[in-house]
């Protein structure tokens, strides 16, 4: 386990990651992974982060080397969605048994590998490491360059185990296996000087195919999106990109910031949540590319796509604003959303009475001021008791949070709206914005929250259901 | 040829074989003189336009695929819910094997139910004999407790008097003189199915209550804490009385349930034939007069018989097929008002859980543009509970519905935003439904089985609530009654969201980007 462990350590000293610059040397030795509280409740492990980071790439096998659950629970779980490729949907596993344990269970995923090719022939094999087959010693790295060699056909290797930590870690190591293993492995056909990477995208509800036509409107051509609709050979060409944005840095910030010092390709953290992070994404993009050499015309074409796109998104939130001006909003999400997804609520008139910063980065924190102002009211970690205490007391007209904070909304009476992976619908790019108010008026509006508030009719204190 | 002897090809296969396709092609070229494909393409089209419909809509005569049956389906559903009661329709023998194959293709069960067999010679002479050898005979072969008399057009268009025909059939002794025969006119050509229902209903009441038709004496109403409770014509039956059974049991009330069926068309598979299992016994029909009030669940399948109940002296309430939770309130502090009982915890909390299963569910339904069409009663039920979910119910028809009925519903949609583009329809059919259903479209259309033609032909996905459902099994066993009932509906109407979510996005490589495990 020396190459894990140097690994994490590596991880935990990444020098981009602005939560990381703010601690001192021996805090930052410590890792980022903060100590997990037993019989508090916890979220996903680094197996799942992994998985959810890698499983977006449509073309390869993703085989999981364990015990039922680990492929049962995360297999094709996150509304990833493919324009091509279905490989990805595909549940592989080495569903090992008893007598793998006592054995060892190597050789079971050789035989996996062996099957998926010869069935399959994807482009490239996923192989994901589970605590079990960690705890038994099955080396999946020695197993993955055998098979590599013997098939002839890159066989690569997520060593994380959930047991090393929680699922932001998980994101970052297979970041890692990707840096590793695949980037820089092919060469594209051609290349231009438009070529950009997107990082940290996972086309969650074809979010990315909201923002793919204003990039073709720019001229711009994605190389890569990692991973989002990703094919392999994509993310293997990457290195040959001239950009990058980096959307959501809290999941891949390593992998930006290692590409830039292997290839020298600068990245941005932008957003495509709500109107103005959008533009501004859409200029970084156009500016970053000029900087390494592009004709500049380029900027002119951005700002005009800019305005007329601006001015479209507007005039169809304005029905809206009139419906939605002062309605309070509390956000419960992390990182990079707690902030993009503020300014555009206040961009169709809302207020916002609170945001979460679990995962928030100090520098996502300045900004949230930024935008909201210095009475901000910023919420740390927060247990669901409290949540539901301050959703009372917030007196909020609707909470957005992710579906694991939706019961704890439904207990406290409010309406309530999915922003996280679990959702159905796209919100991003201008289109999106569109889709997130007009979803947040249609919860507001909903007539089941009459019911939700009011106790039932015979109960004290006797309150009559308004409406129906 | 492919059909032989050696292997006989059944409807599905038979007719997609080659011979039979090139077959039925010559036949259709050589023999039918057809009109050419665009010209049939052409008037196709134009039945879906604005100008058809109107055209449709003017229609005076002609009724196409109407959403109702006839007054005796009403009777014989009313009269089975009595202990060991024999349905005896006065006339002909078809009209009622019709009954009872329309109630065993829903219900899945045999249905009892007998006809006086009136033929060409009864019709010029008169029904009597057939009534007094009828009721002989069904008395002797079958043992029933009660025969319930009601009529089919033939004896109505004759004018057969059923009063005397039942007194002269005891003094030729068909059956014992104290033998109970309630009996009611039920002709086809007046209101529907949930008129009869209504009128035997009656009939059977008034006969307990007040004197046997002049053969015992009145009762004296001796009132009492108990609550009748009337189900009405109702597809969902077997579901809903023991529901409803189960709440008054819940809210420790005194109840008499009046036509409970819900044994009746769900016995036991264990080698005993029930002719006649669980209702009403007759006893608990005669005492039910002392009650303190009589519940209605459907205000137009009992309008008749609420009359006769409050003209004893007790307080009647009616509802429209409550569905959902605000109706189900009403409903549940009716029977706490009526009784002076709390409405237990257990009830609150399976409220809260609907209330909750909506809330999880709430943008699915949002905005969703449903037709329904059915009984006057159901039609309202559903409307409300549409409109509670946040869907709007743009087109509400029945086809037994009356003027005073669309003013209700009209009234109803009026009530919430959700009502707002939304339209009734009453006395109109199916056609008429289906040039809605082009000229509006909507999202979803709820009704009977007959709706699949409706689904075929506009695309409109059919959600099957109401009667009959001949073409999906089991239904009428779970309730749309009460706050469990509620949670049946509501997830019979997203069950058939996310089939349409899978079925427009499950074509590999074509529209499969979002067809996907979780919804």
């Amino acid at each position: 386990m020396t190459l894990l462990s140097e690994k994490l350590q590596q991880v935990f000293e990444e020098p981009a990651c602005a939560k990381n610059l703010a601690k001192s040397g021996k805090e930052r030795k410590q890792g980022c992974t903060k100590q997990l509280t037993p019989g508090a409740a916890a979220g996903g492990c680094a197996f799942d982060g992994a998985k959810i980071a890698l499983q977006p790439i449509t073309d390869v096998a993703h085989l999981v080397h364990g015990p039922i659950a680990c492929e049962g629970h995360s297999w094709d779980n996150r509304h990833s969605l493919s324009s091509g490729p279905g490989t990805y949907r595909t549940g592989f596993t080495t569903d090992i048994s008893e007598l793998d344990i006592v054995y060892g269970a190597e050789k079971r995923l050789y035989r996996a590998v062996k099957e998926i090719i010869d069935k399959y022939d994807p482009p490239a094999v996923f192989v994901y490491q589970t605590c079990v087959t960690a705890l038994i010693g099955d080396d999946i790295e020695v197993v993955c360059k055998a098979a590599s060699r013997k098939f002839g056909k890159p066989v690569i290797p997520v060593n994380v185990p959930g047991f090393v930590g929680v699922k932001n870690l998980g994101n970052k190591l297979a970041g890692e296996a990707l840096l590793d293993h695949v980037i820089g492995t092919q060469e594209p056909a051609f290349t231009t000087p438009y070529d950009i990477n997107i990082i940290g995208e996972f086309n969650l509800s074809g979010e990315l195919w909201q923002v793919k036509p204003l990039l073709d409107a720019m001229g711009v051509r994605v190389l890569a999106c990692i991973s989002g609709d990703a094919r392999y050979a994509d993310v293997a060409c990457s290195h040959r990109a001239r950009a990058t944005m980096m959307v959501c840095s809290k999941a891949m910030i390593n992998v930006a910031r290692k590409m830039e010092e292997r290839y020298g390709i600068p990245f941005f953290e932008g957003s495509f949540y709500g109107i103005g992070d959008m533009s501004d994404s859409l200029r970084q993009i156009a500016r970053l590319l000029v900087e390494r050499g592009a004709p500049d015309d380029i900027l002119g074409r951005t700002e005009r796509l800019i305005a007329s796109e601006e001015a479209r998104a507007w005039a169809r939130i304005e029905p809206y604003k009139q419906r939605l001006r002062g309605r309070k909003v509390l956000l419960i999400t992390g990182g990079v959303k707690s902030w993009s997804v503020v300014a555009a609520l206040q961009e169709a008139g809302m207020e916002i009475v609170g945001t979460s910063v679990k995962k928030s980065t100090i520098e996502d924190k300045e900004r949230i001021k930024e935008i909201m102002g210095d009475e901000a009211h910023m919420i740390d970690d927060m247990s669901p008791r409290e949540m539901y205490r301050m959703l009372k007391e917030a007196r909020a007209d609707i909470m957005l949070s992710g579906g694991r904070s939706q019961f704890v909304a439904l207990k406290a009476k409010m309406p309530w709206l999915d922003i996280n992976q679990e959702r159905h619908y796209a919100y991003a790019g201008y289109e999106g914005i569109v889709s997130l108010v007009a979803e947040i008026d249609k919860t507001l509006s909903n007539p089941v929250w009459n019911h939700v508030r009011a106790p039932a009719p015979w109960d004290p204190p006797h309150a009559p259901v308004a409406g129906m | 040829m492919t059909q032989s002897a050696d292997k006989v090809l059944d409807h599905f296969d038979l007719f997609r074989q080659p011979e039979y396709k090139e077959m039925l092609e010559n036949k259709r070229k050589n023999f039918e003189n057809p009109l050419p494909a665009e010209e049939i393409e052409r008037v196709r089209e134009w039945t879906k336009t604005a100008d058809y419909r109107e055209k449709n809509f003017a229609r005076e005569g002609l009724t196409v695929n109407p959403a109702k049956a006839c007054q005796p389906l009403g009777a014989v559903f009313a009269a089975l819910g009595f202990e060991g009661t024999l349905p005896f329709v006065h006339g002909s023998q078809g009209c009622v094997a019709y009954y009872r194959s329309h109630f065993s293709r829903h219900f899945k069960e045999p249905t009892s139910c007998v006809s006086s067999s009136m033929t060409e010679d009864a019709a010029v002479f008169g029904g009597l004999n057939n009534m007094v050898d009828g009721l002989a005979n069904s008395y002797a072969l079958y043992k029933p407790k009660m025969i319930a008399v009601s009529t089919t057009c033939m004896a109505e268009v004759i004018g057969d008097d059923l009063n005397a025909f039942i007194k002269t059939s005891k003094e030729k002794g068909s059956v014992p003189q104290e033998f109970d025969v309630p009996f009611a006119h039920t002709p086809a050509f007046v209101g529907s199915h949930v008129t009869g229902y209504d009128n035997v209903m009656k009939g059977i009441l008034d006969h307990f209550w007040n004197g046997k038709a002049g053969t015992a004496p009145k009762l004296e109403r001796a009132p009492n804490d108990k609550i009748n409770f009337i189900g009405g014509f109702d597809g969902y039956t077997v579901g809903n009385l023991r529901e409803i059974k189960r709440i008054f049991n819940l809210m420790q009330v005194e109840h008499t349930i009046l036509g409970d069926t819900s044994d009746v068309w769900d016995t036991p598979t264990d080698g005993h034939f029930r002719m006649y299992d669980g209702g009403t016994t007759l006893d608990e029909a005669a005492n039910a007069v002392h009650a303190k009030a009589t519940i209605s669940m459907q205000q137009y399948c009992t309008e008749k018989t609420l009359n006769l109940v409050a003209a004893q002296g007790q307080e009647v309430v009616s509802f429209n097929h409550p569905v959902g939770v605000a109706a189900t309130d009403r409903f549940l502090m009716e029977i706490a008002r009526l009784s002076g009982k709390q409405i237990p915890d257990e009830l609150t909390r399976e409220r809260g859980r609907l209330v909750d299963a909506i809330a999880d569910s709430s943008s699915h339904i949002h905005g969703k543009k449903f037709a329904i069409y059915g009984d006057p009663d159901l039609c309202l039920g559903l409307a409300g509970f549409l409109l509670e979910l946040g869907a709007e119910p743009t087109h509400v028809l029945a086809t037994n519905g009356n003027k005073e009925w669309a003013l209700r519903v009209h009234a109803l949609l009026d009530s919430s935003p959700f009502g707002k583009n939304c339209h009734v329809y009453a006395g109109k059919d199916l056609w008429h439904m289906r040039s809605l259903l082009f000229t509006e479209p909507v999202d979803f259309l709820i009704g009977n089985t007959y709706g699949k033609y409706l689904e075929r032909d506009t695309g409109t996905p059919l959600i099957r609530i109401g009667f009959p459902v001949f073409d999906r099994h089991h239904h009428h066993r779970y309730p749309v009654w009460g706050y469990q009932g509620g949670m049946n509906v509501l997830v019979r109407i997203l069950d058939k969201i996310f089939d349409e979510i899978d079925r427009n996005s499950n074509t590999p490589a074509k529209n499969d980007f979002s067809f996907d495990i979780i919804r």
